[in-house]
């Protein structure tokens, strides 16, 4: 018997340890000479970028203390100050390692000197970003991006274009710094640039052999979350995009012997990554997941106007801001697309957001494409609500379904 | 070894209790063992392979054995293995064609699928990360109620009017158990509500697969009479019982491990 993974390891995924490396210095340099502020990762970072105010994320951080597996432990800390182990397991470690930093093996983000939010994603970022801003003493921006159903109306446009001017204005005082046109058109451009290359790398995996799994993107998406607008991120996804499209060419898989193809819906559970792998073993491989897709939007415009137009189109239409129904399109796309023989759907107890809705999306994207799911349940972070033997139940009984 | 000579080995081992079933292969089955998984899964294993080759009175070595349930993966002689959905779905098929619907209320799981025209499973879900809705939740009412897990059924069909025990949480049900019995309820009035909160939990999780008529019902729960009445009547339809509702995971794994080798 060969000795050999199931699956294959990108060398991309070498560089991805620079950049974070990389990111986490920048950061402290910015919190040192006050310009760091914390952001949520549906924000418009180029924005900030633009304006010399280094963004850090910790949901990134949080995604990290995951897949340290000491999720438990840190969320424990802000349990401790009082806070409910039913909030967001992402908001719980921020809180948590904020508090006790020298209880974190990683410490906990550099102080920041501004916290911006985003409710595209959800609306515990804000009380979140209050309850550190209450720790750190950094205020609070909340980019306010009320839920869409259909089609943006003129009005909300406006409304969240204001919300955008403002936040221009709320930089330019909290930090002395200005919105330059040059400045903010390469920004949106190295911006535009990393989400091409992303998304083209995503597409090579409606190919078969997919060359990439799911573990591969939830990690090698981590600069496109968190450095878009620079150049460093550009290259990364260049020398990504080129490996892909090597073993694209070359019919390699990013799993040895591909035999099913699955979607996979939510965030993952961050500190069972190698649950992918084994699941590579049987042969099992994820071309698409609904996740990695959502940073696809590229914000492209000639000047501060229609970049700005761009940005508020964009960050409202974060298909988490619209309806379930933009969710169900996504996913039976993406199925078709990707030409998927099922789908596992992650049910995220700390992400309501994402989660909501999970029972009736399954029967009506079964009723739509005619391939089987299955809801599987736990957390991102908090690895004490995730039965690892219920879960291979149900995801064995479904691969018997389709083999 | 000729094809008539064949023989398949099912081993289910559940969370609660463990079960094996030799065929022939004709389907025929020529040996069956229940008993408790204990502490112990793979000495629990041990234990049914000899009491097989007691009753047969046959060589069990080189046969193919499919092994299922939650210690699925522990069983080292195991040729294969295959969930307790699958199992399931292909045991009751093969016992009753007609079958399109399976409630499976264990010991410390529930399942219900919805088959196919083929007998194999088009749809499934099981109970979540909670004792309610499974055989441990009437055995903790049977030992409030103090009475045996047998007697449980029929004292509760003896009721006229059920009591409502609207908690659907094992521990969260027996304080209000015990606080219907100090409101001086009858055991026959509350062990009827125990049957009728638990037929609701499952009516539920059968209704999020889409109940599809004839139903059949499997699994230590289904030698309950009450538990059939009121489930049945959550159900909306008659339900169909093997004679051994507890071995047909064992027997779904025995028929595929003839199938398949």
């Amino acid at each position: 018997m060969s000795d050999e993974k199931p699956y294959r390891r990108l060398e991309t995924q070498a560089l991805l340890q620079q950049i974070a490396f990389r990111h986490g210095l920048e950061a402290m340099n910015a919190s040192e000479e006050g310009n760091l502020a914390w952001v949520t990762s549906g924000f418009p970072v180029e924005i900030p970028f633009a304006m010399n105010v280094f963004p850090t994320y910790p949901e990134q951080a949080g995604a990290i203390i995951g897949a340290q597996k000491i999720g438990p432990e840190v969320c424990g800390y802000a349990e401790d100050m009082g806070y409910t182990q039913e909030l967001c397991s992402y908001a719980m470690v921020s809180i948590g390692s904020t508090d006790r930093p020298d209880d974190v093996p990683m410490g906990s983000l550099p102080t920041p000197q501004a916290l911006l939010a985003c409710n595209n994603i959800c609306g515990t970022v804000l009380k979140w970003y209050d309850g550190i801003s209450q720790m750190t003493g950094a205020p609070v921006y909340l980019l306010d991006t009320p839920p869409l159903e259909g089609d943006q109306t003129p009005h909300h446009r406006e409304y969240v274009r204001s919300g955008v001017e403002r936040l221009v204005e709320f930089l330019s005082t909290t930090f002395q710094t200005s919105l330059e046109e040059e400045r903010f058109r390469e920004v949106s451009e190295l911006s535009s640039k990393a989400i091409h290359l992303w998304t083209s790398a995503l597409k090579e995996c409606q190919k078969s052999p997919s060359p990439l799994n799911c573990a591969d993107r939830f990690l090698t998406m981590a600069p496109v979350v968190s450095s878009r607008g620079t150049e460093h991120c550009v290259e990364f996804y260049e020398a990504l995009l080129e490996e892909v499209q090597d073993r694209a060419k070359q019919g390699i898989g990013a799993v040895r012997e591909e035999k099913v193809r699955l979607l996979w819906d939510n965030i993952p559970p961050w500190f069972a990554l190698r649950f992918f792998n084994k699941l590579a073993a049987k042969g099992v491989v994820f071309p698409a997941d609904t996740y990695t897709h959502a940073w696809s939007g590229a914000v492209e415009g000639t000047d501060t106007r229609s970049i700005l137009d761009a940005i508020v189109d964009i960050y409202s239409n974060v298909y988490l801001n619209k309806g379930l129904d933009a969710k169900v399109d996504k996913m039976c796309q993406l199925i078709k697309d990707f030409d998927l023989d099922a789908f596992v759907m992650f049910s995220v107890r700390s992400c309501k957001r994402y989660s909501l809705g999970q029972y009736v999306s399954k029967e009506i994207v079964t009723e739509r494409t005619g391939i089987p799911g299955v809801v599987i349940e736990g957390d991102m972070v908090d690895s004490r609500l995730f039965n690892e033997a219920q879960i291979e139940t149900r995801i064995e009984a479904l691969l018997e379904m389709v083999t | 070894m000729k094809d008539e000579d064949k023989l398949g080995v099912g081993l289910d081992i559940g969370s609660t209790t463990a079960k094996g079933v030799l065929i022939d292969s004709t389907g025929r089955v020529i040996a069956s063992h229940l008993q408790m998984t204990g502490a112990s899964a793979p000495r629990s294993v041990e234990s049914i392979l000899s009491a097989l080759k007691e009753t047969s009175d046959l060589d069990l070595f080189d046969i193919p054995t499919i092994s299922t349930g939650y210690g699925r993966n522990i069983v080292e002689i195991a040729t294969d293995t295959v969930t307790e959905i699958t199992c399931h779905a292909v045991g009751i098929s093969r016992l009753n064609p007609e079958i399109r619907f399976i409630v499976d209320v264990g010991g410390q799981d529930s399942k219900v699928m919805r088959l196919g025209s083929n007998g194999r499973p088009a749809d499934f879900e099981l109970n979540d990360k909670c004792s309610a809705g499974t055989g441990r939740f009437l055995e903790v009412m049977a030992r409030v109620l103090e009475v045996s897990i047998e007697e449980l059924g029929p004292l509760a069909l003896e009721s006229q009017a059920p009591c409502t025990i609207s908690s659907t949480c094992t521990v969260f049900a027996e304080s209000e158990v015990v606080g219907r019995i100090g409101a001086g309820e009858t055991p026959t009035d509350i062990a009827a509500g125990v049957h009728l909160a638990m037929a609701s939990k499952i009516g539920s999780l059968a209704r999020r697969v889409g109940i599809k008529e004839p139903i059949c019902i499997t699994g230590g729960v289904a030698k309950n009479p009450a538990f059939r009445h009121y489930l049945s009547k959550e159900l909306g339809g008659e339900l169909w019982v093997p004679e051994n509702p507890q071995l047909t995971g064992a027997l779904g794994a025995a028929y595929l491990a003839l199938e398949r080798h």
